[in-house]
C-alpha cells in the first residue's frame, strides 16, 4: 500500500483512485502541499491525467450514481482536512454497492461524505443570497472569504443572472476568483485584488440599501439572536448592510 | 434616476408603511435569463439575501408605490384620517431601484404593494406600469410580486398577472364582521371576485401549456393572501377553516398570517399596550404547514370545545396527545403518511427512513445518525417493537415528561452563565 499524493485539483484527486485500482492500493491520499511523510507507507507524487480522472468520474456516474458523483465533489470543494480519505473510503464501498449506495444514508463510509455535502451544499446556497456586488466602472465585483471553496459552484448563477454584465467574484482566503464576461467564465488562480475603486453613485445605492435595511426591521419583533443564525457574523464584514 | 435627498425620503416613508406585509417570499418560479439583453432569472427554491434585526429573511425590495389612501381602515397606519407623511414613488423610481438593488445581488426581485390612491383603477395602472416597465424596458426576469387592489378591473388584473410572478389579494380578516367592523369600506366580493378570477387563469394558463409550447404564463408562481391576526375575536379554528378553503377553492399557494400590532387606539381595537400575538402566530403557521405538507385537515387541529390552537405545545403534539390510541407508530413498518404524523419528525426525517428501510431495518442509532429529532419523537414510536419514551404511552404523562425535560434544559443553561 502506498500514499498517494495529488496536486489539489479534482482530476488529480480522481487520477489517484484510477491508481488505488489500476496499480497499486492506497492507503491514504493527500495533497502534496500539506503531506507529512508517514512511517507506516512509502508516498508517491501522482501526476495528473485527465483521461484516468474521466474514467473514474465516467465511473461514479454510471456504475454508483450521478448523486455519489456531486456528493464526492462537493466534499472535495470542503475544507475538510480529511476529505481526500473520506472520498477514498466512500467510493471504495460504493464501487461495491453500485446504484444502491446512496440509500446506504447512515453508513459509516456513506455518512462523512453526505454530512460534508450539505455543510457544503449549505454554504452555497447561502452564499447565491449574502453574496454583494459593487460597481467598479461598469464591472461587478463582489469580495468574499467562504469556508468551503465554492467559487466554481456559484458561476453559472450569477453568469445566467447577469448575462450581459461583467463581473468578478473574489474569494480573498483562497486567493482566486471567477472572472465572467460575454457568456464565459474561468477561474483565475494566484490574484490579488485590492483598492478596487467604486463608481460614483455606489456610495448613494449603498446608503439606500442600508437604511432600507435598518427601517424594515420591525422592533416589536427584535430577534438579533436569529439573524446572527442567518448571517454569521464571520460573512459579515463583506456584506454591505454590515459595514 | 436622480438619487437625492427625496428618495432617501419616500424610501423610507414608503418601506416602512409596507413591513407589516408577512410575504417575502421568492419561491415556485424557475426561469431562465432568456431574452437579449435581459438581466435576472428566478431559481425555483427562491433565495434569501439578507435578514433584518428581526430576524426575518429579506428576499424581495418590499415598498409601497404610495401611502396615500383614499380608505379608512381602523387597523391601518395608511388610513385617510392618520395624519402622517405621505410620499408615493413614480414608477420609474420603483423600478431603477429594483434593477440598482437587483446589481448588486441585494434582492430576488420586487414586492409591490400599494395605498388605494384615487381610485382602485388609478392604483392598479400605476402598478401595472412598474412590471411594463421592469418587463420591457429593463428586461427585467426576476422575481415580481405585486398586489391586486381589490375592485380594479378585470382586464388590468389579467394584464397584471401576465407579467407578475406572483399576485396577492389580502383577504386582511378572517370573518365578513370583522372587515365590516374594521375595514368598512372594503367589501368580501372585492376581494373574492379577483382572487376567483385569477384562479381560473392560472388554470387556464395550465391547461394551454399542455397543448402549446409558448404558451403565455400567468402567474407562474400562484396566488397569496394575507390576514391580521389577534385584531378581532375571530379563533383560530376560524382562521384555519378559511385557509384551508382558499387552498381547496382557489389552490392558493400560500395564506400568511400577520401578529396585529396595535398602532392606534380604537374603541374596535385591542389596547396599544397589547403585544403582538407573535406564539400565536407561530402556531398558526405550524398548523397551516401540517395542511400544506402533512396531509392534515384543519378539522384534524381542533375539538368541538377547544376552537384555539394550544399555547403551551405544537399543533402536531396535541393532535398526537388527543389520538394517543393511534401511536406508538413502528418505524419499520408505518407509511410515508403515518410517519408524517410523528411529532418531530419532518418531511426530510420521513423521506430518509423510507429511503434508508430499503436496505435493513432501521435501529435507534440510525434515527440518531440521520439527525431526526427524537425530543418529542421518542414518546411516539416504537423501533423494532422497543418503545424508547420511558414513560407510560399516556397524554398527561407524556406531557409531564416533557415539561420536566424542558425546566432541566433550562436549568443547564442557567448553571453554564
Amino acid at each position: 500500500m502506498v500514499d498517494y499524493l495529488y496536486d489539489g485539483t479534482f482530476e488529480g484527486l480522481m487520477t489517484c483512485i484510477y491508481h488505488h485500482y489500476k496499480k497499486e492500493r492506497a492507503a491514504g491520499i493527500y495533497e502534496m502541499s500539506n503531506y507529512q511523510q508517514s512511517l507506516a507507507y512509502p508516498s508517491e507524487i501522482v501526476e495528473t491525467d485527465i483521461l484516468k480522472a474521466k474514467t473514474v468520474s465516467d465511473a461514479i456516474n454510471s456504475k454508483i450514481s450521478k448523486e455519489a458523483y456531486i456528493s464526492v465533489y462537493y466534499c472535495y470543494l470542503s475544507n475538510d482536512a480529511n476529505k481526500e480519505n473520506i472520498i477514498l473510503e466512500f467510493l471504495i464501498f460504493a464501487f461495491k454497492y453500485g446504484k444502491n449506495t446512496m440509500n446506504f444514508y447512515t453508513h459509516e463510509k456513506v455518512l462523512p461524505v453526505n454530512e460534508i455535502y450539505k455543510r457544503v451544499a449549505r454554504e452555497e446556497h447561502r452564499v447565491l443570497g449574502i453574496l454583494r456586488f459593487s460597481d467598479i466602472g461598469g464591472i461587478l465585483y463582489a469580495k468574499y472569504s467562504p469556508d468551503n471553496d465554492i467559487s466554481v459552484l456559484l458561476a453559472d448563477h450569477f453568469a445566467d443572472r447577469y448575462k450581459y454584465e461583467k463581473f468578478i467574484i473574489f474569494d480573498e482566503k483562497r486567493k482566486k476568483a471567477v472572472v465572467y464576461a460575454d457568456n464565459v467564465w474561468e477561474i483565475k488562480e494566484n490574484i490579488n485584488i485590492d483598492n478596487v475603486e467604486f463608481s460614483s453613485n455606489e456610495d448613494m445605492i449603498h446608503r439606500l440599501w442600508k437604511q432600507y435595511f435598518t427601517d424594515l426591521a420591525i422592533k416589536e419583533r427584535k430577534n438579533i439572536k436569529l439573524q446572527f443564525q442567518f448571517a454569521p457574523a464571520r460573512y459579515r464584514k463583506n456584506m454591505t448592510e454590515f459595514i | 434616476m436622480a438619487m437625492d435627498d427625496d428618495l432617501f425620503e419616500k424610501l423610507k416613508i414608503l418601506s416602512d408603511a409596507a413591513k407589516y406585509d408577512v410575504s417575502c417570499v421568492s419561491s415556485g418560479v424557475e426561469r431562465k435569463n432568456n431574452t437579449v439583453g435581459g438581466i435576472g432569472n428566478a431559481p425555483a427554491a427562491g433565495i434569501c439575501h439578507a435578514w433584518s434585526s428581526d430576524g426575518r429573511c429579506i428576499s424581495l425590495l418590499k415598498i409601497l408605490l404610495t401611502n396615500d389612501c383614499i380608505y379608512d381602515c381602523k387597523y391601518c397606519l395608511n388610513r385617510v384620517t392618520n395624519p402622517i407623511k405621505r410620499a408615493t414613488f413614480t414608477p420609474e423610481e420603483v423600478a431603477e431601484l429594483t434593477i440598482q438593488f437587483y446589481r448588486r445581488n441585494y434582492i430576488e426581485g420586487l414586492f409591490l404593494s400599494s395605498a388605494v390612491e384615487k381610485s382602485p383603477d388609478h392604483t392598479m395602472e400605476n402598478i401595472y406600469r412598474v412590471l411594463e416597465l421592469l418587463r420591457y424596458k429593463y428586461n427585467f426576469w426576476g422575481y415580481v410580486h405585486v398586489k391586486i387592489i381589490p375592485g380594479a378591473s378585470p382586464l388590468l388584473v389579467k394584464k397584471t398577472g401576465m407579467l407578475a410572478d406572483r399576485v396577492s389579494v389580502n383577504i386582511e380578516l378572517p370573518t365578513k364582521e370583522s372587515l365590516s367592523l374594521l375595514a368598512p369600506q372594503k367589501r368580501v366580493e372585492n376581494i373574492l371576485q379577483p382572487m376567483s378570477l385569477i384562479h381560473n387563469e392560472i388554470a387556464g394558463a395550465i391547461e394551454d401549456k399542455r397543448h402549446f409550447k409558448n404558451a403565455m404564463r400567468f402567474v407562474p408562481g400562484g396566488q397569496s393572501t394575507q390576514m391580521i391576526i389577534g385584531a378581532t375575536p375571530d379563533t383560530d379554528k376560524t382562521i384555519l377553516d378559511l385557509s384551508q378553503n382558499l387552498y381547496d377553492k382557489f389552490r392558493m399557494k400560500r395564506v400568511f398570517f400577520s401578529a396585529y400590532i396595535p398602532v392606534m387606539s380604537s374603541p374596535n381595537l385591542p389596547a396599544l399596550s397589547t403585544m403582538p400575538p407573535l406564539l400565536r402566530e407561530h402556531r398558526l403557521y405550524q398548523a397551516d404547514w401540517l395542511m400544506r405538507f402533512y396531509y392534515f385537515n384543519s378539522s384534524d387541529l381542533f375539538t368541538e370545545n377547544e376552537p384555539n390552537l394550544d399555547l403551551e405545545f405544537d399543533p402536531k403534539l396535541m393532535y398526537a396527545l388527543r389520538n394517543i390510541d393511534k401511536y406508538p407508530i413502528e418505524i419499520n413498518k408505518a407509511s410515508y403518511e403515518e410517519l408524517l404524523r410523528i411529532p418531530g419528525l419532518g418531511v426530510t426525517s420521513a423521506q430518509r427512513i423510507i429511503r434508508e428501510r430499503k436496505n435493513a431495518q432501521i435501529s435507534y442509532d440510525s434515527l440518531k445518525k440521520m439527525r431526526t429529532v427524537l425530543k418529542r419523537a421518542k414518546y411516539f414510536i416504537t423501533v423494532k417493537g422497543k418503545y424508547y419514551g420511558n414513560v407510560k404511552l399516556d397524554p398527561e404523562a407524556i406531557k409531564a415528561q416533557i415539561r420536566m425535560k424542558e425546566i432541566q434544559r433550562q436549568i443547564s443553561i442557567f448553571e453554564l452563565l
